[in-house]
């Protein structure tokens, strides 16, 4: 290693420190990124050249029309958010399959994969459900673990289940390294990827997850009935559950189908499919009477602040990345990687389990756009299919995001349980979750078909 | 207390209110942005008919809105910190590390944004340059100049959080995250 190598090393410790801090993010990346910068220029190993090239970038992210896709689609969930439509469907559906063991914790799973197919918002989701479900479950007299514990589970399949903002923003990411990656391997002939092929890829393993959960919750009806005792609430008039149920059901099926169908089904780009979503939560707030100036004024400033977290970090990563690279450290990690024994899947191994243990203080964002850029390249040159990496990190995290004790999951939901929860409650009753999570990340790490086959079906 | 705190507070409210006024006033283009973007799908799908210049136009949106309420956004506590310490730490120690995060993390980068984009945001005034795409939106040098407004609104924002951290530092309080705008919300 040169002396700009070592530096770049230095760089990265540091900004690991300097997260912990508690400076916004955003801020804390450029300003490691430009106070490196001007060390190595000063040690004369950096050329401020390289940063000639930040206005271009700048300008490249203000005019990158995938990306228009993110602020679509965080407005699209928030308005669905704030017009109650999740309310309506976690207490209709608690009222019909509530009356079977068991069936209220599968209702809650089935409503959060729903939620997550329409706003993918993981705060949002489980604070949602955290606030209506939980007192409903505790009043059946669930067990407050296994409670919790499906709570957070459901809630954090908004990442992993297409569409969904974070999904977009892996793909982007992905896709530019890749093309990069097969270009400077020497392959021109290389497969194009983009996040249609990673929503397509995330669809199976999505529903294989639920899958999962479900049959989580009927074992434990099963073997454990006092842990899930059916729901009878005397106090409901049932005279119209059926038409009650398709009445809440169909505007969230209706998203769905305009949104993930018009993309998988090739017609839409993510963008215009996000429009449509937008549209269409504003559409189904009217049918409720949910659609005002006050209302709207809500959703478009959530969704500014949103956008401009997620564009915040992007643009100091993308500071942080140009000073990192500058000074070589992308050639460091790269072939670090490439020397650990056992070759690719020992380099896969360890960044899947560095990214899990980076979910513990970063979010989905921050580590798409700082830990992807780092190590995912060097993968990237290998024979590995970039839309089952791309589904493996999302899976990973997510699982990250569930485990105690710092899963941000359980930060939202101990922000919204009752006080007599105790949080050794939530990280008990999260475990068998995460258990869950990680037979299903060695099921996609056996069988990358499961991510790879829809995809290759849909476009060829 | 210092008799200057007064003075200094009514200059980082008026720099809040600002950035207050542009955020709320540049919200609105998420609005109209759905609206575009799904008049544009729906044209190319149902007519096929396209313009470039219409479909630049939700393009420009989106950038504007990054652009100009980022400091807003910064204002209204809306970016992420990671807060396994800050959040159960003493005024103090937030107003510190706010403090020193601006002038040592937040200035310099804005420093070196500044640096470049200045140049080449008035390499675009001076060509009066227009969208590069054939059929595409003149005033391309208006959208790049939000550009400066970015690191102008981000300054003033800067300014704010220097006289709030170091007032803090002397009263012991310390609210960095106030008013209506605080409601939270994150994506991921």
């Amino acid at each position: 290693m040169d002396s700009g190598q070592i530096l770049a090393m230095v760089m990265l410790v540091t900004i690991c420190g300097a997260m912990l801090v508690g400076y916004q993010v955003a801020f804390t990346l450029a300003g490691v990124g430009v106070v490196f910068a001007l060390i190595g220029q000063y040690m004369g190993v950096f050329d401020m050249l390289f940063f000639n090239a930040l206005p271009s970038r700048f300008f490249g992210v203000m005019t990158n029309e995938l990306l228009v896709a993110v602020p679509l689609f965080v407005f699209m969930g928030v308005m669905l958010e704030k017009s109650k439509i999740a309310e309506e469907l976690l207490t209709t559906m608690g009222q019909c399959f509530g009356q079977l063991r068991g069936g209220l914790g599968i209702s809650v799973t089935f409503v959060g994969m729903l939620l997550a197919a329409t706003t993918g918002i993981v705060g949002a989701t489980v604070v949602t459900m955290g606030l209506l479900s939980l007192p409903t479950m505790l009043r059946a007299n669930y067990d407050p673990k296994l409670a919790c514990g499906t709570i957070c589970a459901a809630g954090t399949l908004g990442q992993i289940i297409p569409p969904s903002v974070v999904l977009v923003l892996l793909g982007d990411v992905l896709a530019g390294m890749y093309s990069e990656a097969q270009l400077s391997i020497g392959n021109f002939l290389f497969e194009p990827f983009s996040v249609i092929d990673l929503f397509a890829g995330a669809v199976l393993p999505g529903l294989m997850l639920v899958g999962l959960y479900f049959g989580w919750q009927v074992i434990v009806a099963l073997f454990r009935p006092e842990a899930s005792p059916a729901y009878y609430d005397s106090s409901m008039d049932r005279s119209h559950l059926a038409t009650q149920i398709i009445k809440v059901l169909i505007p969230p099926l209706f998203l769905i189908l305009a949104v993930l169908g018009s993309i998988l089904g090739g017609l839409a780009t993510p963008t215009e499919a996000a429009s449509f979503g937008a549209v269409g939560a504003m559409l189904l707030a009217a049918t409720r009477k949910m659609l005002n100036w006050k209302i709207l004024g809500e959703v478009v400033r959530s969704t500014t602040r949103i956008s401009c977290m997620v564009f915040g970090i992007l643009i100091g990563a993308s500071l942080f990345s140009l000073t990192f690279r500058g000074l070589g450290g992308d050639e460091v990690v790269e072939h670090f990687l490439l020397s650990l024994p056992g070759g690719t899947i020992t380099a896969l191994i360890f960044v899947m389990i560095l990214i899990f243990l980076l979910g513990f203080i970063l979010e989905f964002i921050e580590i798409v756009f700082i830990v992807v850029p780092i190590f995912a390249p060097a993968l990237l040159k290998t024979d590995i299919n970039p839309v089952w990496l791309g589904v493996m990190i999302g899976l990973n995290l997510q699982t990250s995001f569930m485990t105690p004790p710092f899963g941000w999951a359980l930060f939202y939901l101990r922000g919204v349980a009752p006080k007599r929860i105790k949080t050794g409650d939530i990280y008990r009753g999260v475990i068998p979750f995460v258990v869950l999570q990680l037979i299903a990340l060695c099921i996609l790490a056996y069988f990358p078909q499961l991510a790879t086959w829809l995809p290759k079906q849909l476009f060829g | 207390m210092p008799a200057a705190i007064p003075f200094f507070s009514r200059i980082a409210d008026f720099i809040d209110a600002i950035n207050k006024k542009v955020g709320h006033t540049v919200a609105w283009l998420a609005f109209s942005m759905a609206i575009v973007t799904f008049t544009v799908a729906t044209l190319r799908y149902g007519f096929s008919l396209g313009w470039v210049w219409f479909q630049e136009t939700y393009v420009w949106m989106h950038g504007s809105i990054i652009m100009l309420a980022m400091a807003y956004t910064l204002m209204a506590g809306g970016h992420v910190r990671v807060d396994i310490f800050y959040r159960s730490a003493s005024v103090r120690y937030r107003a510190l590390v706010d403090l020193l995060g601006t002038l040592l993390l937040l200035l310099p980068s804005l420093y070196v944004v500044a640096k470049y984009t200045i140049p080449y945001v008035l390499l675009s005034w001076s060509r009066l340059e227009v969208s590069q795409e054939a059929g595409g939106l003149p005033g391309l040098f208006l959208f790049k100049t939000t550009m400066l407004a970015f690191f102008i609104l981000l300054i003033l924002q800067a300014i704010s959080i220097i006289i709030r951290s170091s007032t803090a530092l002397v009263t012991g309080d310390y609210a960095e995250e106030t008013g209506e705008d605080f409601e939270g919300g994150q994506g991921g």
